[in-house]
């Protein structure tokens, strides 16, 4: 069974169609990676789900539950993280997490989450006096709090310093090693890569684009480019890297080559050709999200 | 639901600052007012009395003046000059000098007449003075005539007790109090929430909207109770002010004004985007009410076209039917459309508020 099942999702406003015919499916354990600018349909689509907002046409079905009917058992088994530390400013995060942790079914103790997400030591703090890592990690264990089977995160790095968000990273690799799903929207492509599973890439309101992230790499024109320092190829090596992809110089210099190549089959096959000429230097680019992104959508993805 | 009633309570205990000016405001109108009007009819100040004759007479006098409620005396002061020297230093408004040999009956040259010294400065508390000695003597002079006086006043009240200007304050504070702290706290609160997306998040846990707004308005109602419990207190314990019906009776209406006014700050929050906006519109409802509404003065005051809107507004008939149980002493029904008009604002408001107010955008 699918964790999630999204079937031609379309949600309109007087002047804008937000979120436009978008069909996918989530895997129980799976991290779902939600990519795109801002405005691109991201946290609609994901508030749909989630039943915050109603859809103008298409299906959600969340653990077997229709999101239209039966929000209540929906909500029992999820857990929300929204952009900002939506929290009471004048209760401590034990007393935040027990009062959340009170309107669900089943919940687990505060003292357990907050060492989950290691600010087991800022338990009589109040959200403000927290740094705002510490309060994404905060937010993170609220969204924690009745164990949920799919944990929704909503860009949960935006604003912080890197060593924050590496921080953050460790914690959603965690979450996901006790098998939760978990749907994750970013504008941050390294993020994505690290992260999901596979990702989905909005545009406008559509999904352009969905698969595995390294599959989604090969989709690029030229996903891998080897570079190297080698004396002089010989006509014949020349030939069989020519049969492989794209030989050109470096910079005009005749002992710099790069190869670009469309498969990761090639990539195996030109670095074993390569390696036999025992190249003095010897490096390979892989093409990221972003170079996916500019090629599909003409534009750079900014934070 | 408890959970959330119990949260919002220590939160909005915490919260000091909304907390002291939620208490603090309708507090400062009380001072102001107790402080000017609240011993007015108590006494109109003191009056010093030397007493230099010790007849049956002088004696009976100086009972009498004791006896009178709207002024105090003193008899601490043995001179006539000892007594100007405090009438000066504003320690006494008047003296009244009973001279030696006053009412003695043996004496065919006794005194007859007492005097009294009063401030030019205090026209009205002397007016006051003068027509109180005045009367006890009239009613000597009467007692010693044996005779009955021929035309006389029966002066009634619409009530059967005291009632002071202060009294009829402190009820229109008590009102202003329940709709400024319910207004402004509702409005302001929701727009925040909203704001910081607590009202989101909520939304995305399986606590029904209702719930929340019910625990919300809850614990705003244990505020309100406070608020009305120190309102009475040291307007009837410090400024003397009275309550002649059923306390508890006047707590229901204040807490059903309460209702109807935090439903006020529910439709703000609905119809404003922003914590400002709330702001501003919280103070353009609530302050015209303050001033037309009958806070501080009867608007019979106002002219007439304004009082017949006034009259349909939330607060004029919510102190009107406060006035009526706190000073009246009488049943909130005696005046059902008072009653009435409440019930229809709270009904219209649940309605339209229902309809802007969402904890969420869908």
């Amino acid at each position: 069974m699918n964790a999630i099942e999204v079937t031609n999702l379309t949600k309109e406003y007087p002047h804008l169609t937000a979120v436009n015919n978008v069909s996918f499916n989530v895997a129980v354990g799976e991290v779902f990676g939600i990519l795109g600018e801002n405005g691109a349909g991201k946290t609609t689509t994901l508030e749909m789900i989630e039943g915050l907002r109603r859809p103008t046409s298409g299906e959600v079905t969340v653990l077997g539950h229709n999101v239209r009917t039966e929000l209540g058992a929906i909500k029992q088994k999820i857990g929300v993280q929204l952009q900002s530390s939506a929290y009471y400013k004048y209760l401590t995060v034990t007393e935040i997490l027990r009062l959340f942790g009170g309107f669900y079914e089943k919940s687990l103790p505060a003292a357990q989450l907050l060492k989950m997400v290691g600010l087991e030591s800022k338990a009589k703090s109040l959200i403000g006096q927290l740094s705002g890592g510490q309060q994404q990690r905060f937010s993170i264990a609220a969204s924690l709090v009745n164990d949920p089977e799919i944990v929704f995160l909503d860009e949960p790095t935006t604003g912080l310093d890197p060593n924050a968000r590496r921080r953050l990273w460790k914690l959603i690799t965690d979450i996901k090693a006790k098998g939760k799903t978990i749907i994750l929207t970013t504008h941050y492509l390294e993020e994505a890569e690290l992260l999901a599973d596979r990702v989905a890439i909005m545009d406008k309101g559509k999904i352009i684009v969905l698969d595995q992230t390294h599959k989604l790499v090969e989709q690029t024109k030229v996903p891998f480019v080897i570079t190297a320092h080698l004396p002089k190829l010989a006509e014949s090596t020349q030939k069989k890297l020519q049969k492989l992809g794209t030989l050109t110089t470096r910079g005009g210099k005749d002992d710099w080559f790069e190869l670009g190549l469309k498969t990761q089959a090639k990539l195996n096959t030109a670095l074993i050709e390569i390696a036999a000429l025992k190249p003095d230097s010897i490096t390979v680019k892989r093409a990221t999200l972003e170079d996916l992104f500019i090629e599909l959508t003409g534009k750079k993805l900014t934070s | 639901m408890r959970r959330l009633f119990l949260a919002n309570l220590l939160m909005l205990l915490r919260n000091r600052q909304a907390l002291f000016w939620t208490l603090f405001f309708p507090l400062m109108f009380m001072l102001i007012f107790g402080l000017f009007f609240g011993r007015e009819i108590a006494s109109v100040g003191t009056m010093a009395v030397i007493k230099q004759s010790d007849t049956a007479l002088a004696t009976s006098f100086t009972d009498t003046l004791s006896k009178v409620e709207s002024v105090k005396t003193t008899t601490e002061y043995s001179t006539i000059d000892a007594a100007k020297e405090a009438m000066r230093q504003n320690e006494v408004l008047a003296v009244v000098v009973i001279p030696a040999g006053f009412g003695d009956v043996t004496q065919p040259n006794a005194p007859t007449t007492v005097t009294l010294i009063t401030d030019p400065g205090n026209a009205a508390s002397n007016a006051i003075f003068v027509s109180i000695v005045n009367s006890i003597l009239t009613q000597f002079n009467y007692q010693t005539t044996h005779t009955q006086p021929i035309f006389t006043i029966d002066a009634q009240s619409a009530t059967t007790h005291t009632v002071t200007y202060f009294d009829f304050v402190m009820v229109g504070i008590l009102g202003m109090a329940m709709m400024n702290s319910s207004i402004m706290g509702l409005a302001v609160a929701m727009t925040t929430y909203r704001e910081d997306q607590i009202l989101k998040r909520m939304t995305t846990t399986p606590v029904p909207s209702w719930k929340f707004i019910v625990a919300e308005v809850l614990s705003r109602l244990i505020l309100n109770f406070v608020q009305i419990s120190i309102i009475l207190a040291i307007g009837i314990w410090v400024f003397h002010g009275h309550i002649y019906g059923s306390i508890w009776i006047l707590y229901i209406i204040a807490l059903l004004g309460a209702i109807m006014f935090q439903l006020i700050g529910f439709l703000i929050a609905g119809l404003c985007n922003t914590t400002r906006a709330a702001e501003g519109m919280a103070q353009a409802i609530a302050i015209p009410m303050m001033f037309l509404g009958g806070v501080f003065f009867p608007t019979d005051s106002l002219p007439k076209w304004i009082a017949g809107i006034v009259h349909f507004l939330p607060l004029e008939p919510l102190l009107r039917t406060l006035r009526q149980v706190g000073i009246d002493g009488l049943s909130p029904f005696t005046q059902p459309q008072n009653l009435a008009i409440i019930g229809g604002w709270i009904v219209i408001l649940l309605i339209i508020s229902s309809r802007t107010f969402k904890l969420h955008e869908g």
